[in-house]
């Protein structure tokens, strides 16, 4: 099975087979005495095209629910299933593929190369999909637009502020056109104006087609969102689903 | 990502930290540059003794004498000039010539490709075709087509034809009134030889008079003839029986043979020439210059070894530095690998800057050794300069032969030296590195 035919797959039977899938997700940090759970027997399904947000109070395990949909980490037990694929099948190579090409990201803590430019931080995922130099430029620079900070695509990025970080994560979370975006409190450090910004931005892929994956505090975006799962010392603790954005029941 | 863009990551990588970078580079930068200068001045040594080695005969040349005449030498210069008693066992030098018998069999001995009754003419003068002034020389006869004499200008005598050919040195320019050696060849000398038996009945005519072809002129040289200038096997025999007419053959003298033998066999050969007649023995030119070439090389080897230490302290500062590179970059690393950057580009980014730093210290230990070397080259060159007289001989020299080969080692050493910082940092887990403060 090819990376290829993984995009393929997405486009065909979007409708009904889960963007992602997950079964009986289970984390324990640390071992024997300091054992942790950070996860217990999650089960969801996310399907193309929805917008979902993950609530829970800090250290409920949102983040680590989030990493391990997106195979940035390994579940100590269960499984995660990506365009309908077990991750655990997949070979290093080709989930190294599948985060380059269909998934965005936007971590927490920024995660930014601080001594590079802007750009440079910007184009970071089209240089390891090996777009061409001229290519990779034009179309950061056009990510830049979209967050409005075309203007700083020089400067080092040690030098902005946290919201413009915050924004310049966003252009590199939306660079490589992703299928599926994580954001992990993508407005945490905007002002509401500008958070209303980003947020309208990410609404705005939501509806070309991205499906949306979003950890929040913030209930005002979470009700934004077409599905609430709120998460409770690693549990889902409830699964709604806004009735106005619902298009399809596949259940 | 594109191999250029891992080379330009792994550089750029280099110049952040320029201090750190700079100080491991300085280390390859001793260890290449001390190995680089050795097997340079290695290099110029070896070939200045094998040219000298070649044009006294090359390793298999050997110089044949009968053991008696050797043990005759020894007495003569033990008893010095004192008055010693009759025994029998010591003979006249007649008695140790070489006879036309022992040569056959000398010459039948497996491994001996040549050899030949060798003789130091002295003629009477030889001076320049058409000039007036006349000088004292001396010729010998070398099977020269085993040689490789290092010459100025010209080219080798040719024993294949009968035609009279000598070889000057640069001696000789002077006085003929060349400017260039290049001047000399093709010029004819006149030589003049006593033939010895007619000079006792008639003094006053008794000089005959060969013309010869200077065809090459030779480079001075440590171990060369000791001013003795090269003739055809042709002009030898036509000297030769000019200046021995009438003498009977069992009244020459013949003390010396000159040959050219396989130096596989030469052990095997000495002792079947000890059997020959009563007993032959011969010296080769390794017995002479094996030595300087032994000295040369224990202290090239010690030399080797500090380089190599060098090296080894320049290794462990690659790692070092790699493995500081490695931690402070662990959250970019984090980032790469979430952003879908393969382990094995990640190990190829930290192996290039290992690779990098290598290239560079020895880049700049070529370049330091090189520009020394040519210091000492003409240093030595210049008018009061240790080898001021032989100007084909470089102390120092470099080729690529030598110079590629250590550059290559020293990044592949770089290269060793990277892959455990190399391995972590592509090991390293995308999570935890992120989460790493
Ligand atoms: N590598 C780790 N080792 C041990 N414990 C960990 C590790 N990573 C996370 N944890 C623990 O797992 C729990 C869940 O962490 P997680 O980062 O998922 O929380 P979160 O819901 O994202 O919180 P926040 O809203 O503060 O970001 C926390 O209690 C945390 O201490
Ligand atoms: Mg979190």
């Amino acid at each position: 099975m090819n990376s290829a035919k993984v995009g393929v797959a997405s486009k065909n039977i979007a409708a009904t087979v889960p963007v992602i899938e997950v079964k009986n997700l289970s984390k324990v940090y640390g071992r024997k005495s300091t054992a942790f759970n950070a996860l217990e027997d999650v089960n969801l399904k996310i399907y193309h095209g929805e917008s979902v947000a993950i609530i829970g109070k800090s250290g409920s395990g949102k983040s680590t629910l989030m990493h391990l949909m997106a195979l940035l980490d390994k579940p100590t037990s269960g499984s995660v299933k990506v365009f309908g694929i077990n991750s655990t099948k997949l070979k290093g190579r080709r989930v190294n593929h599948l985060r380059n090409k269909y998934f965005g990201f936007v971590f927490q803590q920024f995660f930014m190369n601080s001594h590079d430019t802007v750009l440079e931080n910007v184009l970071l995922p089209l240089k390891i999909a090996k777009t061409s130099r001229f290519k990779r430029k034009k179309i950061a620079l056009s990510a830049l637009e979209v967050v409005d900070l075309e203007s700083k695509a020089k400067d080092k990025s040690i030098n902005l502020s946290g919201g413009q970080k915050q924004r310049v994560c966003i252009a590199r979370a939306i660079v490589n056109n992703p299928k599926v975006i994580f954001a992990d409190e993508p407005t945490g450090n905007l002002d509401s104006g500008t958070g209303k910004k980003i947020v309208d931005l990410l609404f705005e892929l939501n509806k070309k087609g991205t499906t949306l994956i979003i950890v929040t505090h913030d209930e005002d975006l979470a009700a934004l969102c077409n599905r609430q799962i709120r998460i409770v010392d690693g549990k889902i603790v409830s699964d709604t689903r806004s009735k106005r954005t619902i298009k399809k029941e596949v259940r | 990502m594109k191999f250029f863009d891992i080379v330009k990551t792994a550089n750029s990588n280099l110049l952040r930290n320029k201090v750190r970078s700079f100080l491991t580079i300085l280390a390859i930068f001793i260890g290449s540059f001390t190995i680089i200068l050795n097997s340079a001045i290695n290099a110029g040594v070896n070939d200045f003794i094998d040219k000298q080695v070649a044009s006294i005969g090359g390793d298999g040349f050997i110089e044949v004498m009968p053991g008696a005449a050797i043990e005759q030498m020894m007495a003569m210069s033990e008893t010095g000039s004192k008055v010693t008693k009759y025994s029998e066992k010591s003979g006249s030098m007649l008695s140790a010539t070489i006879t036309n018998e022992d040569l056959e069999a000398m010459r039948a001995v497996d491994g001996v490709n040549k050899l030949e009754i060798f003789h130091i003419l002295s003629p009477e003068w030889m001076r320049l075709d058409g000039e007036e002034n006349k000088y004292n020389v001396t010729l010998q006869y070398l099977p020269t087509d085993t040689f490789n004499l290092d010459l100025s200008a010209g080219r080798m005598i040719n024993n294949d034809t009968d035609d009279f050919e000598i070889i000057i040195n640069e001696d000789w320019l002077e006085p003929f009134n060349f400017e260039k050696a290049e001047d000399a060849v093709d010029k004819t000398v006149e030589i003049s030889i006593k033939k010895t038996a007619k000079c006792y009945v008639v003094p006053d005519d008794c000089l005959a008079t060969v013309k010869a072809k200077i065809v090459g002129v030779q480079a001075p040289g440590v171990l060369s003839m000791d001013g003795d200038l090269l003739v055809s096997r042709a002009l030898d025999n036509k000297l030769y029986a000019l200046a021995n007419e009438d003498i009977p053959e069992e009244s020459l003298q013949n003390y010396f043979a000159v040959g050219d033998v396989d130096p596989d066999k030469i052990d095997e050969i000495r002792e079947k020439f000890k059997e020959i007649g009563s007993g032959y023995q011969f010296l080769t030119v390794s017995d002479t210059v094996g030595m300087i070439r032994t000295f040369f090389d224990v202290i090239l080897a010690v030399f080797n070894i500090f380089g190599a230490i060098a090296l080894l302290a320049a290794a462990i500062g690659i790692i070092n530095t790699l493995f500081m590179s490695v931690q402070e970059r662990t959250r970019e690393i984090g980032l790469d690998k979430a952003l879908g950057m393969s382990r094995f580009k990640i190990f190829l980014s930290f192996s290039i800057e290992a690779i990098s730093l290598g290239f560079w210290g020895s880049i700049f230990g070529m370049a330091v050794s090189m520009g020394i070397g040519y210091f000492v080259n003409n240093l030595v060159h210049g008018e009061d300069g240790l080898l001021a007289d032989f100007p084909t001989f470089d102390l120092v020299r470099f080729s690529p032969e030598v110079v590629i080969p250590i550059v290559l080692l020293v990044m592949l050493i770089a290269f060793l030296s990277g892959t455990l910082p190399a391995i972590k940092a592509a090991r390293k887990d995308p999570i935890d590195a992120l989460r790493y403060e």
